[in-house]
Parts: structure tokens; C-alpha cells; sequence
């Protein structure tokens, strides 16, 4: 049984799958013991794991002075991470609400993978703004709690106050979102499950049953929460770039961050599903679900995010220029030339010049390219948060107080140590849940009976095609 | 078990204990009857239950016993209350802090009983209520752990505790009143310490004091003596001289009496544009000294041409007045030139000139009076009517006592106060000479090398539990009263001296038989010298009161009469080596008798801006391309915090210093400070830096040099990663002549471009320093105003504007702001160590210094303009600016940073969660992060940071927690602190003024800062109070805002530094 392929229009799920093939194809990895490169990968991912907890604990115990801040530099490798991972965390949320409400069909081979990328990414970029506080163990007062201190109330005008909302409300409805898409793929698991699995599976599937009225209901919630999270992909960044572009500090204080900053984490967050996708799909064996085309298309998203963001980098340098203001300008010298320059180039190299290759549509559609410089991208865009934040803050109004700092053991293992966390989250995931969505991809199969037409068939539609 | 439908109440009822039995008939057994432990209990098996009972009960024991071991601290209230001790209020009493030659009067300002800050005696007419850094953190090594207990003997090193008594006994046992004793000293400069000694010569004739000074004057009051008659320091007047030439001395920072010369040298040096006229100073150096860094002009000279110099503006004078010249050393080119204008302008000057020298040879101090006496400077600039006595010791004195004691001519010796097994050059000869005294008592109350050295240890008092007096000036008298009882088991030296000399005028039945002994001496001496009171008791109450006490001097009119061609045929020659180094005294570690106070370690050096150890000064060049180099490409990520370390060999001996790069040094200069490399001080100064004196020589009169010119320096052999330099970036606009085009350029903005080193490159343009020379003031005027203005222009174009929608919240009752006069100030750092003494902030540490964890409140900005080979230099003390817009306080997300109604700038440490948004949004990078638990200040003491690698961490220990102003709060691990504008002072104030029923004036409310600075340079007041003096100064033209174009509405104002370089000079 294999569909037939029409010339006109590329499938979206290649080698003619059946809905049965889908179920098994999708399901499986979760139901079969995990092969050795998962058992390899996961043990690594889990070392980082501890790594990190081992480093959080060290970082309260004994002081943020275990990082290497300084009096001049208060945010450093902390609040990049937490940039860079939030950014990371905006592929998801934008495959799965904007290109649903586009009706861009492709995007059911990878929202769910995506989708989940961008929770464990926003949990990652969490982690920072908690571990970075002087005193953690009185971080609820960021919350606007009724308390018995007069009451004390949070400041309103702190952008930092509106990255908790924007972030909780994003990772909230990312979540939803993500689950709610996994409640019918949970059922089909649950239905070929046996014994306590498939009581569990029956527990988180809220007893999903495929009826009509389940399906009209999801369908609707799916598109309120589209509705929902579509601004939130472009507020979340925007005001997470607000933290610096309220501030007076020269390099922060400018109003071109909140496109930027969006279209920047955009480009990462595909860069990073394109480095997970590429390596799903050929460890699942999904590649006729997760196809070249899918490849291709997000190349080009990175090709358009990336050409924004350097548009966005010139327009900074003309800007210090033009402004006529001394401070201003000195911070791009500063970028450009200073001390930090290598974290300039490679920002430059890596987000601007390199993503210019995808033009080639033998590049795009290049398995290598493709991962090679997904992780360019991710490096990059590390870069561009490194440069705007510490290489800012090390120099700016007071000459008398210009510093530089490297990371210590601490801060370096707190990074790694959230990618092993991110790692982890995802590997379990890809044990216990489809990573393609089951029920979605089952829409977009073209499954009209093509295949009982025969050649006659295939012949008239080549032939109309040629007339 | 057999419990299935049973009600039991414990295993006891289970297993049908007797004991249980027993108990349950009686209804109120007594406790004593209770759980008595019985074999038959002991021998109950456990079930499961009683173990997880004990489980639980031991984990949470343990849990409990070991982790939260929360001190108990105790609030006692006096059973009966002490009438001088108001619990909340200060008590001040007047004192003199003293160390060796170093003098200020004192306030001491104490808390229920104990002493915890310094403020200056105003009633002083040498230092007119200012002190110095040195004075200001002297109370802190009033409470150092290191202290003696108690007497003790010392073998091989190692103290043990003996009783006073017994140590009576083994002194005044070994004693023979025909003993050869000596007392060894710095310069002693108390009259009735003075008595002490006689009565003690009386029943040891034998006995001499030998008194010599780590940082010698010797050579000078040799001259002196030689050519005017008097052997002693004479009294300057820095305020009356138009022009001052200073060969080397450093006389606003170490020189003799440096808080007195920074208020009179201030006084010519704050400008009025309306008036512009200011003194010239010109300092002729060959290291960039604080006061050199002060000066208009200096003239750069290697250590060895010192001599050369000298002579050299001799001849240039003598051939203006017509004397006869002597034979001259030759002297680099420039130098030459530079000192014929020099002579030219102190000519000009004559009357109101004034040259000074730091030199320590006898031919250069001759050489500088002949020169003084040609300008007329002898009655005018200065007179011997209230010379000094503040350095009176000989380098000839200890010389010749190293070697009497090799010669095994001396009994005994009694350490009082001096280091020589430290601060000699000769330091080995005279520990070998040492040896051979077979009686050496120390009266030292911490450990220092020659203490090390001694068979006894009696040790004094701190001076802040002593009674003294001090007589720093002919007929200037001050005394010294304990503020404490003494914490420890010590005893004043004098004490000791008295009770060995057995003296009748020693009261030894008394509580404090030196008291009544310093009262006894005062009726027979003092008393009759004034006529204003009756009784000796209300003299001393008043004097007491006072702290002070002045009577006229008689001392006439000094001429010169000396030998110039001989004094310049034994001046320094210059060696025509190709490297020199020069060796000084830092203001905060003086020759390392400062050493073990951890405030004045970590305060930064003016100049270099380093702390916690000496680094080798080494010259910049620059060639006209985009980078800069040192001498040798040494330091060259010194921007990024990293510096080299290279072996410096002197004479023959080695050793491995870090470098630092220096503006203002001459070519083949470098510079060394003194005072470091202490062994034996105490574990917070132990090993800190190198010890240079081994490298000093002693001349041919026996005066010590702190020069040498045999000396080579390494390439670097190893980096130094704990580089602690609290400023990376120095300059603010240097300019340098293009070797391609001959144009003078910007040389900052030329080396922007270095792609990465980045080190002095930057655009200078900057709204933060304005400074001219004396003669743009006009233009640096309309300069600043426009500047203003369009700050102005641009702070209205916001969509909320400040004005509009702010003005009126501070319009009513106080709006606090300061001023800072750039003129006035001299980059001393008093202020800085007393914002550290009054607001409790932490010592951290050299490490932690070198990742720029340092916890100042107040800063000195230290920045060079003007020529870059020989530049000028701005000081800026920066604190929190209290912005009435402030960028901190809109991103705290807590509100832990917030604006009171009165204008400030508030930090709720209660509140802050340490986010650090508020430091890194703040322009002036004035707010500090608690990085570590830098004041031990967590329940638990595992993570406690020990500055030096002590073993009890500095400021854990209750002692040394004694220094902490009960009024500031002690700030804990993750917040954010700054200054607060010593918002206890201003609520004391306003409480003063409230009790008192009146109004608050102007002055009522001073800073910590503003009391310490010996210039004036500060001014805390009410921008309410149009009468305050503050508001004068704001209305002068030179007054500015740093950053005012970003609307921050800083409250503090500075005025531009001016300075009066002379163009043609260099």
C-alpha cells in the first residue's frame, strides 16, 4: 500500500505511509528498548545534569562571587544563557501557533518536537534569573503577593518584574499548548499499551477517546491557544529585550531591540530545532516525516531572521554614528574594536555572514550544511547575547570603571550544565512521547485512493501538467 | 507482637512494664519517680516504631547540634548606668592619634564605651579638624587580633605569656645602674614621655635614646643644623607661596606633617573664575609621587640626578640674584630647561616662593636652604618660631647603635615603637648586632621582626587606651586619653619605664599611675606656661576638654650661613646607568608600620590605584601608532586584569614583583614602594608585596637612599592573575605629537583602535572631568555652560520632563546634596577609609580586589590628561550621585532602591533580593554587590572568606566586630550597598536639632567624608537652604553635574579642576 506521489505538489510525508505505518512508525520509539546511542547520549546528558546541580548548589552556598562578575559587569554568562535559551525557546511556539493560523501544513512534521524544545529551552532560561539573585531563598518577593508589609508591593516599572509575567505566561501557554497537541498522540500510545503503561498513558491522556466532540474541542483549543501565543512570540523577546533597552547604559539604550531581539530569537530557535531535527530524525528513522522540505523551509526562515538581525547590527553602528553622542559611539567602538572584539566577529561571522550560504538551494537541502550551521547560528547568537551584555557593561560612562571578565568553572558549568538538562528533559521525552505529531501528521497524509488509480492516472495528471 | 485489638499507649504498657505499673497507680508521680532506667528497661527489645522514633529524633538532634549553632547574644542593661554613657549617643573625646612621627588631633568618637571612629580635632591649629587615611583607620588596629595578651618572653621567636611582675622582676634584675642602655625609637614626640625617660636615665645614666625614622629626615635636619643653627624640621607655609618647587617631596601625602601642608596648599589652589589666581607647583620627581601627581609642572629626573637638579636651579638662582655658582652634576636636557623656567617663576616669586625636598643627602638639603635663602623664603614662606618635631630621628643614630651593640658595648636595648630589623637597609647587619644585647625588651603591642628578635615583650597600649601628650610643633601641645580600659593586659611604655627606674613620682598605689603621673608633670610643666586659669584642676579639665593646648614661642629668626660649592660637591651624581629605581612611602602603608591594618591595605595607593601589595611602577611610551607600550612590552593585558611578574635585581639581589604601568615616569625610571614584604606583623599584612629596604644603600654621611642604580628588570617570567588594580583605565584625553605629521593629537582617541588590547584607548569627550589650564578659564566657563545647557535642551525633549512632573517633591523641607571641589581635591584617600570606618564596609581582600569585588562606598577617580609623557592628573571622588531621576531605582523589580521625600538615594538591604540590575544601570558604577559573606555575617561559617589566608578570619572574630558602627546595618552575602549619604548622621542631626528645639543650620549635618578630607574639597548641605553653603558653591561658574545630559538629576555637583601649568616648563 503506497500512495502515489503527484508531481505537482511534493507530499509532506514521503514513502507513501498507510495510517497504521504512521501509528507504528511514531509510536514505536517509545515502546521499544532505547538503542545504545540513546543509553550513550542520555548518560551524557545526565553527567551535565549533575554538573549543574553540583554548580547551583556551589553558586548558593557560597555567593554569586563564586562567578566572576565584578563590581562593573553585574550580568554576565548568567543572563546570556537565560537570553539565549529564551530565544532558543521561541521556535516552538511560533512553528505551532503562526504557521498554524498561516496554515503552513509542513509544520505538523516538527511542531511537536519543537514545541517541546521551546518548554525545556523556557525551563532552562529560567533557571538564570533564579540563580542569579544575590538571595534566592527570598526571591518570591518578586511576586505580587498581599503581605503584611504595609503592603509592600513590587515596582511596576522594572522590566525585570515584566519578565517574570511574560516569561510565566509564555512557558504557560507553551506548555498548554505542547500538552493539549499530545493528548490524542498519549491515547494512540495508551491503545497500544498494556498494563501499568497503559495506565499511565490512560491517566495523561485524560481519557481521550477520539470522539467527534474531542476532536471539535480540540481543534478549537488549539486555535485559541495559536490565537494566544501569537502576540506572545513577539512579546516574550520584546520584553525580555526591554531589560536592556530601558536601561541608560550606552549599547542597551536603543529602540531598535525589541525587532531585533525577536527576529533574533527566532533564528536561533530554528537554528536549534534544525540541530534536534537533524539528529531525530535520523536516530528514529524519521526521515520521511521530518523531510528534506521541512529542512529546506526552515533554512529559509534562518536565511530571513539572520539578514534581519545583521541589518539590525549595521543599523546600531549608523545609529552610534549618526547619534552624534560620544557614549554611544564609544560602546560600538568598544564592540567592534575593544577588548571583546573576538565575540564581535565571531557574532558577525556566525549569525550574519555565514546564514548568506542558504541562498544555495543545494545548501539548504544539505544534511551537513544544515547541522553544521545550525550550531553556527546557536554559537552566534551566544555571541550576540555575550556582546551585548558584558562587552557593554565593561565599558561604558566611567572610564575609571572599566573592567573585563571571564567566566569561572561555576558559570561555564552552569551553562553546560543547562544544556544537560535540556538534553535530558528531551531525551525523555523522545522515550515516552511521539516525537512527530501522530494525529496531526495523519491530517496532512494524502490518503485519497490515488494509489488504486493506476498509471492511467498518473499519466493524465503528467499530461495536464504539460498542456 | 501481640497488639492486634489492643489500645497501648508506648512499648512500656505493650510489654506490661513494672515500672510503667507502678507509675500508672501513682496519679501524680513526681519526676524524680519517672523514667527511671532500670536493667529491666535497658533491656527492652526495639521494634520498628522506637527506631524510626530514634531515627527521627536523632537525625533532627544531630540536624540541630551541628548546623544551627546560633550564638547567644545578650542584652544586659546596666545595673548601674555610667553618667557618661547614654546608650544610642556618641560620646567624643579629644586625643592625639600618634605614630611615631605621624601626629593628628583627634576626636574619638565613642559607643557604649567603645571607640569606633576618628574625626579630626578642629580645635588643632596644625590639623585644623582634618586627619589622614592613617589616622582614620587607626582604630581598627585598636581592636586587631594579633595584639600581645599580656607580658611575655620571646625565644627564638615564639611568645609566651609571663606575668607583669615576673617581668618586673627579670628586667629590673638584669639591670645594672652602670649598663650601657639604649631606647630605641622612632621620633618620640611627648614631653612627659620625655620626663619618663629622664627619671629613667637618672638611675640608669647610662642609658640613651636612639632615635631614628623608617622614612628619613636626617639628612635635613643635618643641613639645618649645619647651615641655620637649628637641628629641626622647620615650620612651612605652603599657603603663603605663589610658587613651590618640591625636589621629591611628597609633602601632601607622607612628607612630615602632609594633613597640615594639604589644608595650606589647598588654600592657593581653589579657584575663583572671577579672580583667577593660583599658585604654581612644580614638582621635580622620578616617580609619579601623590603630590607630584597634584603639581602643575613636573620635571621628570632620574633618583640619581636628584643632586644634579638641585644644583642646577641653584646656579639658575644665583645667577639671577648674582651669587656665586657651584659646580653642577650634568642633568638630562629637558630637566635643564624646564628648571631655568623654574627658576625664572620662584624669582619672580621672591618672598612668596617656597622649595621643599624630600632628599636625604646633606649636600642636596644645603643646596635647597641656600636656595631658599636667595628667594627670601626664611620668615616668610618659612620659620622655625613653630618648627617641627615631627622627625627628629638620625639615620647616623641607629648606624652608630649597630655598632656600638656589634661592638658587645651595650647592655640592654628597649624597643619603643621601632622596626629596624625591617625598615633598615641594613636590616640583616642590625639583627646580627642585635644578637649580641643581652637584655632587648620590646614594648610593642603586635609582632613585628625586631620584636621577633627580643628576650621580652612589654607591651604598650594601643593609643586609644593611653594617656600621653604629644608636642608635634614648638609649643603646640596636645594630649592623648584613653577612650577604652585597655583590652588587653598591656602597659604604657612610659609606665613601664618609670616602675623600672623605680621613680617616687610614680604612683603605683593609683588606678592609672601613669595618669597621675602625666598630671603631675603638666602642673610642674605646663601649668605655669599660661595665665588663663586659676586652678591646675580647670586647666586640665579644659585642656582635656580641648585636646589641644598652645603657648607662644620664643623662637627667633633663622639666617643661612653655609658652604654651597662644599654641599654641591657631595650631592648625588648621576650614575649614567641605563635603568634606575626609586623607592617611596605610600600614603597608606607609610615604611610598613601600617601594615597589619587591613583598611589602610586595601585602601588604593592614589596613584596607582593598586592595593594589597607594592607593584613595580614602569614607564608608558607611545610611538604615534594605535597602541601603546611599556617599558620592556611589559604588562601588556594589564585591561584585562593580568599583569607580569619579573625578577628586579638590585646589587646583586633578586626578586619577583609585579608590574604596574605608570604615567609620568621617567624614561630608564622605575619605582618601587616602601613598606611592604612584612614577615612578622600579624596574619592579615603578612607577606604582602616585597620588602625594598634591603635595596636602599646608606650614603657616605650615613644618611639611607632610597634609590638604587644598579638595577635590571626581567622579561616577564611568570603572570600575575591576582593583579589588584581597581582602575584599568587612566586617561581622559591625552594628547602626544604625531611623529609623522608633528601634530599634537589625541592620543586616547588614536589608540581606540587597537583591535583588542584596548589599554588608554577611548573617546575623551566625556561629560565627567572638565579641566583647563588657569589661563582658559574663561573658555573652560562658557565651555561647561553650554555644555549644560544643551544637557538642559535634551533632558526637556522626554516626554516627562524631570521638572514638570518632579519639582516640587523635593521642594519641601531637606533636599540633601554635596559638592566637590577637584581643585581642592588631592587624592589622599582620607575620606575613603573614613567612609569605610563609618559605614561598616567590608574588607575583602587582594583577591577579591583583583576580580573588582572591592566593597568602597566612595572612590577616588584617578585620571591623566594633558601631555601623555608627562601628564596631569585629576582626582574625583565618585559615591552614589543620589539622582532625584535615578536609573537604579526604576529597574529594581522589589523596590529595594528607592528615593526618600528628602532626596536621597535609598538602599533597603532587608528588601533586595540582588538582582544587580540597579549596579549595572547605573552610570557612575557606584553601587557594590555583597559577592561572598565578606562580614561573616551567615549563621553558617563555611563559606566565611579569609583576606590574607588567616586562619581566623579577618572581622569573625567579636574583637575585631567591636569597629562596626552600631548605627549602619552590616550588610550580608547577595545585596547591593552604596553610599547613603551617612543618612545616620543626617537623622542624628535632625534628632539633635528636633531635641534641641530649633531649626536645622547649615553645618549642622556633615558626612564622614567631608570631616576626614584636610582640604575642604566636600560640602554636605540642604539644596532647601538657599543660605547653605553648599548652594554658594553650586552657583559658581565651574560647578557641573557628571553625565547631566542623561537626566539622572544627580545631587552631587563637581567644580572643574583647574590647573596652572606652565607651558614652557616642559
Amino acid at each position: 500500500m503506497s500512495a502515489v506521489v503527484s508531481p505537482i505538489r511534493e507530499p509532506l510525508i514521503e514513502g507513501g505511509k498507510s495510517y497504521h505505518q504512521i501509528s507504528e512508525d511514531l509510536c514505536s520509539p517509545t515502546e521499544r528498548t532505547p538503542s545504545l546511542a540513546w543509553v550513550a547520549a542520555f548518560m551524557v546528558a545526565v553527567t551535565f545534569l549533575a554538573v549543574y546541580v553540583f554548580c547551583v548548589f556551589w553558586t548558593i552556598w557560597q555567593g554569586i562571587g563564586t562567578w566572576n562578575l565584578n563590581r562593573t559587569i553585574g550580568w554576565g554568562w548568567d543572563i546570556t544563557n537565560f537570553v539565549w535559551w529564551i530565544g532558543i525557546g521561541h521556535a516552538g511556539t511560533l512553528i505551532s501557533a503562526i504557521l498554524l493560523l498561516f496554515r503552513q501544513r509542513w509544520r505538523t512534521g516538527v511542531n511537536r518536537a519543537a514545541e517541546a524544545m521551546t518548554i525545556f529551552a523556557v525551563m532552562c532560561a529560567g533557571q538564570f534569573p533564579l540563580i542569579h539573585m544575590g538571595r534566592l531563598w527570598l526571591g518570591f518577593f518578586i511576586f505580587p503577593y498581599p503581605n503584611t508589609r504595609g503592603p509592600l508591593w513590587v515596582n511596576f516599572n522594572s522590566p525585570l518584574l515584566w519578565d517574570v509575567f511574560a516569561i510565566s505566561t509564555y512557558f504557560t501557554v507553551s506548555l498548554l499548548f505542547w500538552y493539549s497537541g499530545l493528548v490524542p498522540d498519549l491515547a494512540t500510545i495508551r491503545d497500544r499499551a498494556k498494563g501499568l503503561r497503559r495506565k499511565i498513558y490512560n491517566f495523561f491522556s485524560f481519557g481521550w477517546t477520539g470522539k467527534a466532540k474531542h476532536w471539535q474541542r480540540f481543534e478549537s483549543l488549539a486555535l485559541v491557544l495559536a490565537g494566544l501565543s501569537t502576540p506572545l512570540v513577539l512579546s516574550v523577546h520584546t520584553i525580555v529585550s526591554f531589560d536592556f533597552a530601558t536601561s541608560v547604559i550606552p549599547g542597551w539604550h536603543t529602540t531598535i531591540f525589541p525587532p531585533y531581539f525577536v527576529a533574533g530569537a527566532v533564528f536561533s530557535g530554528f537554528a536549534m530545532v534544525q540541530t534536534l531535527m537533524v539528529m531525530t530524525r535520523k536516530v528514529l528513522k524519521l526521515e520521511q516525516y521530518i523531510t528534506l522540505n521541512h529542512i529546506d523551509s526552515m533554512n529559509k526562515i534562518i536565511l530571513v531572521t539572520g539578514s534581519i538581525v545583521g541589518v539590525a547590527y549595521l543599523t546600531e553602528l549608523f545609529i552610534a554614528w549618526y547619534s552624534g553622542y560620544i557614549y554611544e559611539q564609544f560602546a560600538f567602538y568598544n564592540r567592534v574594536m575593544g577588548p571583546y572584539y573576538w565575540s564581535y566577529i565571531g557574532m558577525m561571522t556566525c549569525n550574519v555572514i555565514s546564514p548568506q550560504l542558504f541562498w544555495s538551494a543545494k545548501i539548504r537541502r544539505s544534511l551537513f550544511w544544515t547541522f553544521f550551521m545550525s550550531i553556527f547560528v546557536n554559537i552566534g547568537m551566544w555571541f550576540e547575547r555575550f556582546v551585548i551584555i558584558a562587552t557593554t557593561l565593561a565599558r561604558d560612562y566611567l572610564p575609571s570603571s572599566w573592567s573585563y571578565y571571564v567566566p569561572t568553572w561555576v558559570e561555564i558549568g552552569l551553562f553546560l550544565g543547562t544544556l544537560g538538562l535540556f538534553f535530558t528533559l528531551y531525551l525523555i521525552f523522545v522515550r515516552v512521547a511521539p516525537v512527530v505529531a501522530v494525529a496531526e501528521v495523519k491530517q496532512i497524509l494524502k490518503a485519497a485512493g490515488d494509489q488504486y488509480a493506476g498509471k492511467q492516472s498518473h499519466k493524465a495528471t503528467a499530461d495536464a501538467h504539460h498542456h | 507482637m501481640k497488639n492486634k485489638n489492643e489500645v497501648w499507649i508506648g512499648v512500656e504498657q505493650l510489654n506490661n512494664d513494672p515500672v510503667l505499673n507502678e507509675l500508672s497507680n501513682q496519679e501524680f508521680a513526681g519526676p524524680e519517680d519517672g523514667l527511671q532506667i532500670t536493667e529491666k528497661t535497658l533491656e527492652l527489645g526495639s521494634s520498628r516504631r522506637d527506631f524510626l522514633k530514634f531515627l527521627g529524633f536523632s537525625l533532627g538532634a544531630a540536624t540541630l547540634a551541628a548546623s544551627c549553632d546560633i550564638p547567644v547574644r545578650r542584652a544586659i542593661p546596666y545595673v548601674i548606668k555610667p553618667d557618661t554613657i547614654v546608650p544610642g549617643v556618641a560620646t567624643y573625646y579629644a586625643s592625639s592619634f600618634v605614630q611615631g612621627g605621624d601626629y593628628c588631633a583627634v576626636l574619638v568618637k565613642t559607643r557604649e564605651g567603645r571607640p569606633i571612629k576618628i574625626e579630626g580635632n578642629s580645635l588643632s591649629t596644625i590639623t585644623k579638624g582634618a586627619t589622614s587615611a592613617r589616622a582614620q583607620a587607626s582604630v581598627l588596629s585598636l581592636y586587631d587580633t594579633n595584639r600581645f595578651p599580656q607580658a611575655g618572653t620571646m625565644e627564638d621567636g615564639k611568645f609566651r605569656k609571663i606575668s607583669w611582675e615576673d617581668l618586673d622582676k627579670a628586667v629590673t634584675g638584669a639591670l645594672n645602674p652602670k649598663d650601657e642602655i639604649r631606647i630605641l625609637a622612632n621620633t618620640l614626640m611627648s614631653p612627659t614621655g620625655q620626663q619618663a625617660i629622664e627619671e629613667f636615665q637618672a638611675k640608669y645614666p647610662n642609658t640613651k635614646v636612639v632615635m631614628y625614622d623608617a622614612v628619613s629626615s636626617s639628612a635635613m635636619l643635618e643641613a639645618n643644623a649645619q647651615t641655620l643653627g637649628t637641628q629641626s624640621i622647620p615650620d612651612y607655609h605652603f599657603d603663603k607661596a605663589d610658587v613651590i618647587v618640591s625636589f621629591g617631596a611628597d609633602f601632601l601625602g607622607t612628607w612630615i606633617s602632609p594633613i597640615e601642608y594639604a589644608a595650606q596648599y589647598a588654600v592657593n589652589r581653589k579657584v575663583n573664575p572671577e579672580h583667577p589666581k593660583m599658585s604654581r607647583h612644580i614638582q621635580v620627581e622620578s616617580h609619579l609621587s601623590m603630590t607630584g601627581s597634584n603639581a602643575d609642572n613636573r620635571v621628570l629626573i632620574k633618583p640619581s640626578e636628584m643632586g644634579a637638579a638641585i644644583a642646577t636651579l641653584y646656579n639658575e638662582l644665583a645667577a639671577l640674584n648674582g651669587a656665586t655658582s657651584v659646580s653642577a652634576p650634568s642633568l638630562n636636557d629637558k630637566a635643564k630647561a624646564a628648571l631655568k623656567k623654574a627658576a625664572a617663576d620662584l624669582n619672580a616669586a621672591k618672598g612668596k616662593a617656597l622649595v621643599v625636598s624630600g632628599s636625604n643627602n646633606i649636600g642636596e638639603q644645603v643646596l635647597v636652604n641656600a636656595i631658599n635663602a636667595l628667594l627670601d623664603s626664611y620668615g616668610q614662606t618659612i620659620d622655625f618660631t613653630r618648627a617641627s618635631m615631627q622627625r627628629k630621628g638620625t639615620d647616623g643614630a641607629i648606624q652608630g647603635l649597630i655598632r656600638e651593640m656589634g661592638a658587645g658595648a651595650i647592655n640592654a636595648v628597649f624597643v619603643m615603637g621601632a622596626n629596624p630589623a625591617f625598615d633598615l637597609p641594613n636590616a640583616d647587619a642590625f639583627k646580627e648586632a642585635f644578637a649580641k644585647v643581652p637584655m632587648k625588651v620590646s614594648f610593642a603591642n603586635i609582632p613585628d621582626e625586631t620584636t621577633a628578635l627580643c628576650n621580652f615583650v612589654a607591651p604598650a597600649h594601643h593609643y586609644l587606651e593611653s594617656w600621653g601628650d604629644v608636642e608635634p610643633k614648638r609649643g603646640l601641645y596636645s594630649l592623648i586619653q584613653p577612650t577604652i580600659a585597655p583590652l588587653f593586659k598591656t602597659r604604657q611604655a612610659e609606665e613601664s619605664l618609670l616602675r623600672w627606674a623605680g621613680s617616687p613620682n610614680l604612683k603605683l598605689d593609683s588606678d592609672q599611675p601613669y595618669f597621675e603621673y602625666l598630671r603631675w608633670n603638666w602642673q610642674q610643666k605646663m601649668f605655669p606656661k599660661q595665665s588663663r586659669f586659676a586652678t591646675f584642676q580647670i586647666f586640665w579639665d579644659s585642656t582635656l576638654h580641648d585636646g589641644v593646648f598652645e603657648v607662644p614661642s620664643d623662637a627667633g629668626a633663622v639666617s643661612f650661613q653655609g658652604d654651597v660649592a662644599d654641599a654641591a660637591s657631595k650631592v648625588s651624581k648621576p650614575s649614567g646607568s641605563e635603568l634606575e629605581i626609586a623607592f617611596f612611602e605610600t600614603v597608606n602603608q607609610g615604611a610598613g608600620q601600617y601594615a597589619h591594618n587591613p583598611w589602610l591595605q586595601e585602601m588604593p595607593d592614589p596613584v596607582a590605584r593598586t592595593v594589597w601589595g607594592n607593584y613595580l611602577a614602569i614607564p608608558i611610551f607611545w610611538d604615534g601608532s594605535n597602541e601603546w607600550q611599556a617599558f620592556k612590552g611589559l604588562n601588556k593585558e594589564e585591561a584585562k586584569g593580568k599583569a607580569d611578574i619579573v625578577e628586579v635585581d638590585v646589587n646583586g639581589s633578586t626578586q619577583r614583583v609585579t608590574c604596574v604601568r605608570q604615567f609620568g615616569q621617567p624614561e630608564g625610571g622605575v619605582a618601587l614602594a616602601l613598606g611592604y614584604g612584612r614577615q612578622i606583623v600579624g596574619q592579615a599584612g603578612k607577606n604582602v608585596g616585597v620588602n625594598v629596604y634591603p635595596w636602599c644603600s646608606i650614603d657616605a654621611n650615613g644618611n639611607t637612599q632610597y634609590y638604587a642604580t644598579s638595577v635590571s628588570v626581567s622579561d616577564r617570567v611568570e603572570v600575575e592573575n591576582d593583579f589588584a588594580c581597581v582602575q584599568y583605565h587612566h586617561t581622559m584625553g591625552v594628547k602626544g605629537t604625531d611623529p609623522k605629521t608633528n601634530e599634537v593629537i589625541n592620543v586616547d582617541e588614536k589608540t581606540v583602535m587597537t583591535l583588542g588590547a584596548g589599554y588608554q584607548g577611548g573617546l575623551t569627550d566625556r561629560t565627567i572631568i572638565y579641566q583647563a589650564n588657569l589661563k582658559e578659564v574663561e573658555e573652560l566657563v562658557e565651555h561647561i555652560h553650554e555644555k549644560r545647557e544643551e544637557a538642559k535642551e535634551l533632558n526637556e525633549k522626554t516626554l516627562y520632563p524631570f521638572d514638570k512632573y518632579t519639582e516640587n517633591l523635593y521642594s519641601q523641607g531637606h533636599h540633601w546634596g554635596m559638592h566637590i571641589d577637584l581643585n581642592a581635591c588631592t587624592g589622599c584617600g582620607a575620606c575613603q577609609v573614613a567612609c569605610v570606618a563609618e559605614n561598616n564596609v567590608p574588607v575583602v581582600g587582594k583577591k577579591e580586589v583583583s576580580r573588582h569585588h572591592e566593597m568602597t562606598w566612595l572612590r577616588i577617580d584617578r585620571y591623566f590628561y594633558g601631555d601623555y609623557e608627562n601628564p596631569n592628573v585629576v582626582y574625583q571622588p565618585m559615591m552614589c550621585q543620589h539622582c532625584d531621576n535615578a536609573p537604579c531605582e526604576n529597574v529594581c523589580p522589589v523596590a529595594a532602591t528607592n528615593h526618600s521625600s528628602e532626596g536621597l538615594n535609598q538602599m533597603t538591604y532587608n528588601r533586595c533580593i540582588g538582582t544587580r540590575y540597579c549596579a549595572n544601570n547605573c552610570p557612575y558604577k557606584v553601587r557594590r554587590f555583597n559577592w561572598l559573606d565578606y562580614t561573616t555575617a551567615d549563621i553558617f561559617p563555611a563559606n566565611e572568606y579569609a583576606i590574607n589566608g588567616e586562619d581566623l578570619v579577618f572581622g569573625s572574630d567579636n574583637l575585631t566586630r567591636m569597629v562596626l558602627n552600631p548605627d549602619v546595618t552590616v550588610r550580608s552575602r547577595g545585596v547591593i550597598e552604596k553610599c547613603s549619604f551617612c543618612v545616620q548622621r543626617i537623622q542624628e542631626g535632625k534628632l539633635t536639632a528636633k531635641k534641641e528645639g530649633r531649626s536645622l543650620r547649615d553645618g549642622d549635618i556633615k558626612t564622614a567624608c567631608q570631616t576626614a578630607c584636610p582640604t575642604g574639597a566636600i560640602t554636605f548641605g540642604d539644596l532647601n537652604n538657599e543660605e547653605a553653603e553648599l548652594n554658594k558653591k553650586l552657583k559658581e561658574e565651574l560647578n557641573y553635574r557628571v553625565l547631566e545630559e542623561i537626566n539622572t538629576q544627580a545631587s552631587v555637583n563637581y567644580s572643574a579642576r583647574i590647573n596652572n601649568r606652565d607651558e614652557a616648563i616642559s
